[in-house]
């Protein structure tokens, strides 16, 4: 059962599939990214973020992660991460110790410059207009 | 007796901790976003609460993928600023308030909202930037604080009316607590941001305003506002807002609103800030 406010567990997650470019962090994608979100978590150390960055394939090697989300991470592909199950918070501890910011990190997956990017903010951000749903095109 | 004598919402950017420690809070891009504090800081120092609930959500600090708890409340003696990859914040220690933190548990648990009970934890910029924005930098916090943690990452997060109809379990756990103090709820998080996908960047002001029109005076419509809607309309991290409607209902039947402010951009992130207090 489930409060008149949400509908059931199935119609739930499914409705979730059709908001254009947004992967929404269920519990498929966390049990996915389960190992490559902790190995992100683990970058929060000081020691380990030395390490790390000393020698990244190394530090990756034990952490019982699939060679995509290894590859995707060497690659610092976060769009890639994010179907891979990462999480935006927990990816966040990988651009961070690469000194990136959050404007930085997430504008590498839309396909727009850092610039164009900012440029969009500064001018009041991406329109909902056209991105809300696939199936209803609006 | 221990009484809710106002909420408070208010984005916790990152950026903005960033900003006030390194001295640029009032530069060209941050100066609008923190005048729309000032009121509230001024306010704060007439008001001297003794305690804010402080109602936040961890960004994969205290919590990691391992255990999720819906909700979490801090029953601790004190919490120190979180490393989030760059380094904690220098900013003071978090002092917490046991004793009243434990009577909330423990009603709340009575009252039927099973929380996650944390005795030790950092806390991340979700409840420290709050403190900085509403207090600047003073060499000690001027309030206790008890942390209250909801998972707005991992879905299913708690629905818009669970969490209105826990700040009403929290009013009135503090109603019963027997001290005599001056207790603010805050709810942080939101407005419209989206950080993750080819959507990334997406501000809905429109809909941010409304709903922060509707945290005032006696409309519950918030309670039955889905999910899905936050997704679609205020991008997939705008659902924090959902952290708000627990300040909401724990300020009863009724609000009157003193000060408001809303600001784009911040980062990735529209900026919405609120001060309530409850009419009767």
């Amino acid at each position: 059962m489930s409060h008149e406010d949400e509908p059931d567990i199935h119609t739930y997650l499914a409705q979730f599939d059709d908001i254009p470019g947004t992967r929404v962090y269920t519990a498929t994608r966390a049990r996915k990214g389960y190992h490559l979100n902790q190995f992100a978590m683990s970058l929060m150390k000081a020691e380990n973020r030395e390490r790390w960055k000393a020698d990244e394939a190394a530090y990756l090697a034990p952490w019982p992660m699939t060679e995509d989300q290894k590859a995707a991470v060497l690659a610092r592909d976060y769009n890639r991460l994010l179907d891979l199950g990462g999480n935006i918070y927990f990816l966040s501890k990988i651009f961070s110790t690469d000194g990136l910011s959050f404007v930085q990190a997430v504008s590498t997956m839309t396909g727009m410059s850092v610039e164009d990017y900012q440029a969009m903010m500064n001018a009041g951000g991406r329109s909902p207009e056209g991105v809300r749903s696939i199936r209803e095109n609006r | 007796m221990a009484r809710i004598i106002a909420g408070v919402g208010t984005s916790h950017v990152p950026l903005l901790g960033v900003a006030a420690d390194g001295g640029k809070d009032r530069d060209a891009y941050f100066g609008p976003i923190f005048a729309g504090y000032d009121w509230t800081r001024e306010w704060e120092k007439g008001e001297k609460p003794d305690v804010v609930i402080l109602v936040y959500n961890d960004h994969a600090s205290a919590f990691d993928a391992n255990i999720i708890p819906t909700f979490a409340i801090g029953t601790g003696e004190r919490y120190k600023p979180a490393d989030e990859g760059w380094g904690p914040r220098k900013v003071p220690d978090v002092i917490g308030d046991p004793d009243l933190a434990w009577h909330i548990a423990q009603s709340l648990i009575l009252d039927e909202f099973d929380m996650t009970i944390v005795n030790e934890m950092d806390v991340d910029h979700g409840l420290t930037v709050p403190l900085t924005m509403m207090f600047g930098a003073p060499a000690a916090w001027p309030v206790k604080v008890v942390p209250l943690a909801v998972n707005v990452v991992t879905y299913p997060v708690p629905s818009g009316n669970r969490c209105w109809a826990l700040g009403e379990a929290i009013a009135r756990a503090v109603a019963s607590y027997p001290e005599d103090l001056k207790v603010q709820i805050w709810g942080t998080g939101g407005m419209s941001h989206q950080l993750q996908g080819p959507r990334a960047g997406l501000i809905n002001a429109e809909w941010d305003r409304r709903f922060m029109d509707r945290l005032i005076g006696e409309t519950d419509e918030l309670r039955h506002v889905p999910h899905l809607e936050y997704l679609r309309e205020t991008g997939s991290e705008g659902i924090e807002m959902v952290m708000w409607l627990i300040m909401r209902g724990a300020l009863g039947k009724k609000t009157r609103l003193l000060h408001r402010h809303y600001h784009v951009p911040c980062s990735n992130t529209a900026i919405g800030h609120i001060v309530l207090e409850p009419e009767t």
